[in-house]
């Protein structure tokens, strides 16, 4: 097998080749200066921005929208704030209209309180934005039947929390996002929402799953331009850990050089000299 | 250079004014150009400058965590400024209403890491630069201020902070640049090449000229940008809070800042955007719900003004002194008026006479002149 396999190994989006398995979000930088230092830091190549919180409008001339252009990022609008299908919906088709773009991050939210997303509105919104073209990214629960309802509405990946949106708790169910990952298995899965440290996005890519979206991991870090370079690493040593092949875990001890055969001075070799 | 130096300040917004007066009281000769009207009736509302629309607050280790270092050491500068430019304006009869009382952190419990988060990097900040903070429980909430309500369990109290009467220190500069001879131009759209100030009835030259137009410099700082922030203003006689109280929430700060007369100001809300339409219902909605889950009682205040303003931002949200040959732009001040505007002011008046030592090298930037 390829040693440096992460060169050729591409993630594929509805058709579309991205060489970087990190989406970030655009909000709650300091200054727009650090929030592209940390994109460039990243490595990302998928950013997500949400219309409401940051709305272009119509001034083109706007210097903010020039300098998310200018990171060269691909952008990924998303329907945050959305309570039913219809909202979301809407706010998809305005958002197309402003970035020229088929991408849409879909969020319905159900529950205010962690907001968790609203599985069947959920469904609904996908539906109808995959019939109207658009290319639906949509941020769902860890629930298997939801997801293969979302894959049956013509979605051609899927982005399952790990936690709650800005807990920073990182994979708080492992057996059900193991067995999203061994059902679902011919189409990426992203884990979005609930990303703290660089080490849960590297356990989310050994699972297999294909890339992470985070922003407040990053955002909120003390040096998030830092903070950046740290999951870029830790997401290609988790996928490169992946396709490498991670060993099987044992209950016992097993030592990595055989005992047997060796000279019994050597076998105790630093304590009986 | 010769104290009788002619300068031109465009734009009468904080840094104007200030800078007007300050540079009268040395004895320049001072023109003062501002593109609305200063002398009509219209409310404090309807100005444009963002001044007018801000709470006030100075508060340089709140304001760093969101910022950096050099905005606290330009904030600690102008906390140890204002007292005596308040002084200044009292012994002419002007009473602007300024209080260092502290400002108070408080989160809901649902929302403590904010909290934490916020604690832990005032720490770091401490460390740094001997930033002075006390930890705060729910008694010693409660004893500093009586009529905050329940289920504040944890506060910060960050006792150098202050907060001024925008309102009357905006007004109590105009006049007193108007009795300190600056020649005052309102209703005067202009522009600026060099060291000419150009209306459509005259051109005039300056030994310098200021330009402090926030947003309205945009043509010549083409990455200047607006930052949407929406705020309302509230009569409530039932309560008395004594100091500026800052909630904790996750996408941005919001407080409450007492003002004369039973008033309130509650802001801000952050939206990268140049809209300036009034306020939404999901900003009002959060910012009536953050002074309700402060004191209850405040169900009964009454909305007496909502303002949507635009913060003049640079790309790295730090304010800027750029220097083009007589043409001095200071801007990009952001949500940061009050805490910088006096340090800064200093700074450029100890570059302008030539004071080396006394000013911060990193707010200057220089470029060569168009040779227009």
């Amino acid at each position: 097998m390829n040693s440096n396999a992460s060169k050729d190994d591409l993630l594929t989006l509805y058709d579309e080749q991205f060489s970087s398995r990190f989406l970030l979000g655009t909000a709650l930088y300091r200054s727009p200066v650090e929030m592209c230092d940390a994109i460039k830091a990243s490595g990302s190549e998928f950013i997500t921005l949400s219309l409401r919180r940051q709305n272009p409008q119509q001034n083109d001339g706007d210097a903010f929208w020039q300098m998310i252009k200018e990171t060269g990022c691909k952008l990924l609008p998303n329907t945050a704030g959305c309570r039913s299908a219809k909202e979301a919906i809407n706010l998809a088709e305005m958002s197309r209209e402003l970035f020229s773009t088929p991408w849409i991050k879909l969020e319905v939210i159900g529950d205010d309180y962690n907001l968790q997303p609203d599985p069947f509105e959920l469904v609904i919104a996908a539906t109808e934005l995959i019939k109207r073209g658009f290319k639906v990214l949509p941020y769902c629960t860890d629930d298997l039947v939801l997801c293969l309802r979302l894959q049956d509405a013509g979605c051609q990946a899927l982005m399952p929390w790990g936690a709650p949106i800005g807990t920073g708790q990182g994979l708080l169910n492992k057996y059900h996002l193991n067995s999203l990952r061994e059902r679902i298995s011919d189409i990426p899965l992203i884990i979005d929402a609930g990303i703290g440290s660089p080490s849960q996005a590297a356990a989310a890519l050994e699972m297999g799953y294909d890339a992470v979206l985070l922003n407040t991991a990053v955002a909120k870090a003390d040096n998030p331009v830092l903070m950046a370079r740290a999951f870029s690493q830790a997401i290609t040593a988790g996928r490169n850990g992946y396709l490498a092949g991670l060993m099987q875990r044992r209950q016992t001890a097993s030592p990595s050089t055989p005992v047997l055969g060796q000279p019994f001075w050597q076998q105790h070799q630093g304590s009986n000299q | 250079m010769s104290i009788s130096s002619n300068i031109a300040i465009v734009g009468a917004g904080l840094v104007g004014r200030l800078l007007a007066y300050r540079l009268a009281k040395l004895n320049y000769k001072v023109s003062l150009y501002e593109a609305n009207s200063l002398t009509t009736n219209k409310t404090a509302s309807q100005l444009t400058a963002a001044a007018f629309t801000a709470a006030g607050m100075i508060a340089p280790i709140s304001e760093a965590l969101e910022a950096d270092l050099n905005t606290y050491y330009l904030g600690k500068t102008s906390l140890a400024l204002w007292p005596d430019i308040i002084r200044q304006l009292s012994l002419n009869g002007e009473s602007v209403d300024y209080r260092q009382l502290g400002s108070l952190i408080i989160s809901h419990p649902q929302d403590i890491a904010e909290l934490t988060h916020f604690e832990r990097r005032v720490k770091q900040l401490a460390e740094q630069c001997a930033a002075k903070y006390q930890i705060l429980d729910t008694a010693q909430i409660k004893q500093l201020e009586p009529n905050l309500g329940n289920g504040f369990a944890a506060g910060l109290l960050l006792e150098e902070e202050a907060h001024i009467d925008n309102r009357q220190l905006m007004s109590a500069l105009l006049n007193q640049c108007l009795s300190l001879g600056v020649a005052v131009f309102d209703n005067s759209v202009v522009s600026i090449k060099n060291n000419r100030v150009i209306s459509p009835w005259q051109t005039q030259s300056y030994d310098w000229v200021f330009d402090c137009r926030g947003l309205g410099a945009k043509e010549q700082l083409p990455k200047l940008r607006g930052v949407r922030g929406e705020v309302l203003r509230i009569h409530c006689p039932e309560i008395s809070i004594s100091r500026p109280v800052r909630l904790m929430h996750p996408r941005y700060q919001l407080y409450l800042v007492p003002k004369p007369n039973q008033e309130f100001v509650i802001g801000a809300t952050q939206i990268e955007s140049e809209d300036t339409s009034a306020v939404s219902v999901q900003s009002m909605l959060e910012l009536c719900s953050a002074m309700y889950s402060i004191n209850p009682a405040f169900a009964e205040a009454r909305i007496i003004e909502q303002n949507t303003n635009l913060r003049p931002a640079l790309p790295d949200n730090n304010p800027q002194v750029l220097v083009s040959g007589q043409h001095i732009s200071i801007n990009g001040l952001f949500r940061h008026g009050y805490l910088v505007a006096p340090a800064i002011i200093e700074s450029v008046i100890c570059w302008l006479q030539g004071d080396q030592c006394r000013h911060y090298p990193s707010l200057f930037a220089f470029q060569e002149p168009n040779s227009v």
